[in-house]
């Protein structure tokens, strides 16, 4: 099996898009001068695969890159060289062989910030854990395919646990969501709030990918 | 990260052009920096990243101790809307402080389309847009690049104008800010001590003085200010001495030119008559090839980048170019590396080369004829056979390619209907070579010809030249339209009609345009070079609002003793060698190139010894 990263993105980091990343990574590579496995075919370039797209905007402590790292390279010294050769705000923790499937990586741990700089209104929390405590949540989400535009989604059955924690200007959601087939972005739940809520919206919320966990919860990597 | 801009970001298109932090970004420690610089260019971040000359003048700042020089983009119209909303003034990538706290502000001029943008950045700033409102040393703020060359429409708003290769003086004109403000200068009095330093023109020492019908009667030099009556560009005269950046700046998003950019050499020895950046780039200067490739191999070690093009005005002409190929393809070809060749000339040689970069990948074929008939490729000195081209494209063609660009201009001085209709008689006989050589004539062919409307240019023997007009100019694409119908395989493109104008209104406009841009940006004007935000109504009701009148500077010929915008700006071509070229042209002789005979424009002067080394 391939070759794993386990990487975080974070700070300035953050806008780099999921196209443009697997580009910088590309670059990093060949900076670090650690040679991987190229694509065969007509233009070969160096191939890499990040699971799991992560939305621009987003901060990460457990992204995961796929690749093939070719001989001459130690596991140990890929995350300090690679680290070296990257934008700020990416960080190489760790580098070793895959030793599970990618399809095992069952849910995503998230810190979901909403910011209320002008004090947070006491209602907002029953009022998060009523949303999240419903039987059923369906939204409508956007899709290319439906002929209606959209297709209906129930988010509690894909949320696998949650808790809420408050401070005077901020409420922070500790949620473990499912993260393939189908996964659930966080996002949808910080609509959901802001449409049953409006009155309680926040100025503004942060998304930050903490873990990624396996069926039975334990740390995927 | 500031909290308004991370609220902001998620809300724009593309916002990792806004955050800086990519790698090799300087980023120095605010409390042993002295002076600040905001090196701004007035498009997009994807534009202006891909500027070889802001490249090299980020990395000569930051290379000096005490300076910081930070990058500065015009923000796209989501992004600005956002700013204005949440009040988040201009600030440089690399600290994300507001530039107006800067010390100087240094903008790349390129393109005349792009002037709003200067003042919009300005604006966006916080800083009043007039020069003369600005009463305090600093921000000062500078302008450089091609268009400084005609400076005058920008001048009420910019302090001082650079002319030339910015790798020297800027660090002069630093060098004297730091002491002006140590010692406690006004403005002005940096402006007089920086007026002295070759290369660069403070517009508010010269004013101008209109003749009746609107025409200059003279640049007065102001008196006392003690600035020179011509200014002197600069250049730097030893090319294997100067900076090249091999660290640079790898942006974490897609950019125009994404590649490592390898400059062989500055100027040009073509000597094409309506091209100002032949004239005012020379004297030619090559660069010693063993270093170009040393350079090349570790700007692609540095970056991680896949392709690499060799970059300069006629890159085919650098003398040691077979060389220098051989060598970066050892390098590049088993790390599949690309090279590129943009530039290239219609001639055999550069078809070998073109097989030769080809082992590792094919780009596209683009030639740029100029003209139809060879009396007028004669006519506007552009050195080219059509004998050589169509050998080219043959080889071309047999060696598998299926399509090739052809570049050309219409209303050159002295064109006529017959050299209007050889454009359509060459694309023709391009497709003949492909029938006749192609191994695949299944395949098809798909041959395009692009036309644009000729700008005479400042400092170029045409100078002198009216743009046709515009009626004119639609019916010669109409004439060729129709001469090009029937021919399935060629398609043809022509060029906006209505940026050209305004171009050839600005490159030779004067100071009074300066309220016309001014006018303009008031009402809405940005990114015109951006079709989403062009509106060329709006500049024709700010020439109107104005009292200005485009045809004046667009489409009338010029006398030979007109006093000129630039008159005070000295690129040392000399007028009468221009005037010398222009005449040339109407008696359709060609001029040999610098290496062939030099025809003494004068810019020899320029360096020691007074010989180029072409």
């Amino acid at each position: 099996m391939a070759d794993r990263l386990l990487f975080s993105k974070t700070g300035r980091a953050k806008y780099i898009s999921h196209l443009d990343l697997m580009r910088t990574f590309q670059r990093a590579f060949a900076r670090a001068k650690i040679p991987i496995k190229h694509t065969e075919g007509f233009h070969p370039h160096p191939f890499v695969s990040i699971a799991l797209p992560l939305s621009v905007g987003y901060s990460s402590e457990c992204e995961i890159l796929e690749f093939d790292l070719l001989e001459r390279t130690s596991h140990g010294e890929v995350p300090e060289r690679l680290t070296a050769a990257m934008p700020e705000g990416i960080v190489v923790r760790e580098c070793y062989p895959a030793q599970r499937k990618l399809k095992e990586l069952a849910y995503l741990n998230y810190i979901m910030n909403f910011d209320y700089p002008e004090g947070r209104p006491q209602e907002s929390e029953p009022a998060m854990e009523e949303l999240l405590g419903r039987e059923s949540l369906v939204i409508q989400k956007k899709s290319n395919k439906a002929q209606k535009g959209y297709t209906e989604v129930d988010l509690i059955p894909l949320i696998r646990s949650w808790r809420v924690e408050c401070q005077s200007d901020t409420m922070t959601v500790d949620l473990v969501l499912s993260a393939q087939n189908p996964g659930l972005n966080p996002e949808l739940i910080r609509a959901a709030f802001c449409q049953s809520y409006p009155d309680l919206a926040p100025d503004f919320v942060t998304f930050h990918r903490r873990a990624a966990l396996d069926a039975e919860g334990g740390l995927f990597r | 990260m500031n909290r308004t801009l991370e609220q902001i970001l998620p809300r724009v298109q593309k916002p990792a052009r806004y955050t800086g932090g990519e790698y090799n970004a300087v980023v120095k420690d605010r409390r042993e920096v002295e002076v600040r610089y905001a090196l701004c260019f007035p498009d997009t971040y994807e534009i202006g990243m891909s500027n070889l000359g802001c490249r090299i003048l980020y990395g000569v700042m930051n290379q000096e101790p005490g300076v910081w020089c930070e990058r500065c983009y015009a923000p796209w119209g989501d992004m600005e809307e956002e700013m204005r909303r949440e009040g988040l003034l201009l600030y440089g990538l690399e600290s994300g402080d507001p530039i107006s706290d800067f010390d100087i502000i240094g903008f790349s001029l390129g393109y005349e389309m792009a002037y709003t943008n200067v003042l919009n950045m300005l604006d966006l700033a916080g800083l009043p847009l007039r020069s003369a409102d600005r009463p305090e040393l600093s921000p000062i703020v500078a302008a450089g690049g091609t268009c400084a060359y005609n400076p005058e429409p920008l001048a009420p708003f910019v302090d001082f104008f650079v002319l030339g290769e910015g790798e020297e003086v800027t660090l002069e004109y630093i060098r004297l800010y730091r002491q002006a403000r140590e010692e406690g200068w006004s403005k002005e009095e940096f402006l007089q001590e920086a007026a002295q330093i070759e290369g660069i023109y403070v517009p508010s020492f010269y004013e101008p003085i209109y003749n009746p019908d609107g025409t200059l009667a003279e640049m007065r030099v102001k008196e006392g200010s003690g600035a020179h009556e011509t200014v002197r560009k600069r250049i730097v005269e030893d090319f294997d001495h100067s900076y090249f950046p091999v660290k640079t700046i790898i942006p974490s998003t897609e950019i125009v030119h994404d590649r490592v950019m390898l400059e062989l050499f500055r100027g040009c020895i073509r000597g094409c008559r309506f091209c100002q950046a032949g004239y005012v780039y020379r004297p030619v200067r090559n660069r010693n090839p063993e270093l170009l490739a040393q350079y090349g191999k570790a700007a692609c070690e540095d970056s991680g980048y896949q392709e690499m093009t060799l970059s300069s005005l006629s890159s085919t002409d650098y003398p040691c170019l077979l060389e220098l190929c051989d060598d970066l393809l050892d390098y590049c070809a088993p790390r599949d590396i690309g090279v590129s060749l943009p530039s290239l000339r219609a001639d055999t040689f550069s078809m070998n080369l073109m097989e030769r970069l080809q082992r590792v990948r094919k780009g596209g074929l683009t030639f740029a004829p100029e003209a139809g008939t060879q009396r007028l490729r004669d006519a506007i000195n552009k050195n080219l056979k059509e004998e050589d081209l169509l050998q080219s494209v043959r080889t071309a063609f047999a060696g598998g390619w299926s399509g090739v660009k052809l570049y050309f201009m219409l209303g050159l001085p002295t064109e006529t209907d017959e050299d209007v209709q050889g454009i359509a008689d060459l694309a023709r006989k391009v497709y003949f070579a492909w029938r006749e050589t192609t191994p695949n004539p299944a395949r098809g062919v798909r041959i395009t010809v692009s036309t644009s409307w000729f700008v005479p240019k400042p400092h170029t023997a045409f100078q002198w030249e009216a743009q046709i007009t515009r009626e004119e100019y639609q019916r010669r694409v109409d004439l060729l339209r129709d001469e090009l119908k029937r021919d399935k395989s060629i398609t043809y493109n022509w060029h906006d009609p209505e940026t050209s104008y305004l171009e050839a209104i600005f490159s030779r406009g004067d100071r009074r345009l300066a309220d016309v841009l001014e006018w303009a940006w008031e009402h809405g004007a940005k990114m015109d070079s951006w079709s989403e935000y062009f509106d060329f109504q709006r500049w024709m009701d700010a020439l109107a609002a104005c009292g200005l009148d485009g045809d004046f500077y667009a489409h009338r010929e010029r006398k030979r003793n007109e006093v000129f915008p630039w008159c005070r700006i000295d690129p040392m071509v000399t007028p009468a060698f221009l005037w010398r070229e222009r005449e040339q042209c109407y008696a359709s002789q060609t001029t040999p190139d610098c290496r062939s005979r030099c025809s003494g424009c004068g810019a020899n002067r320029l360096l020691k010894g007074g010989v180029c080394n072409g």
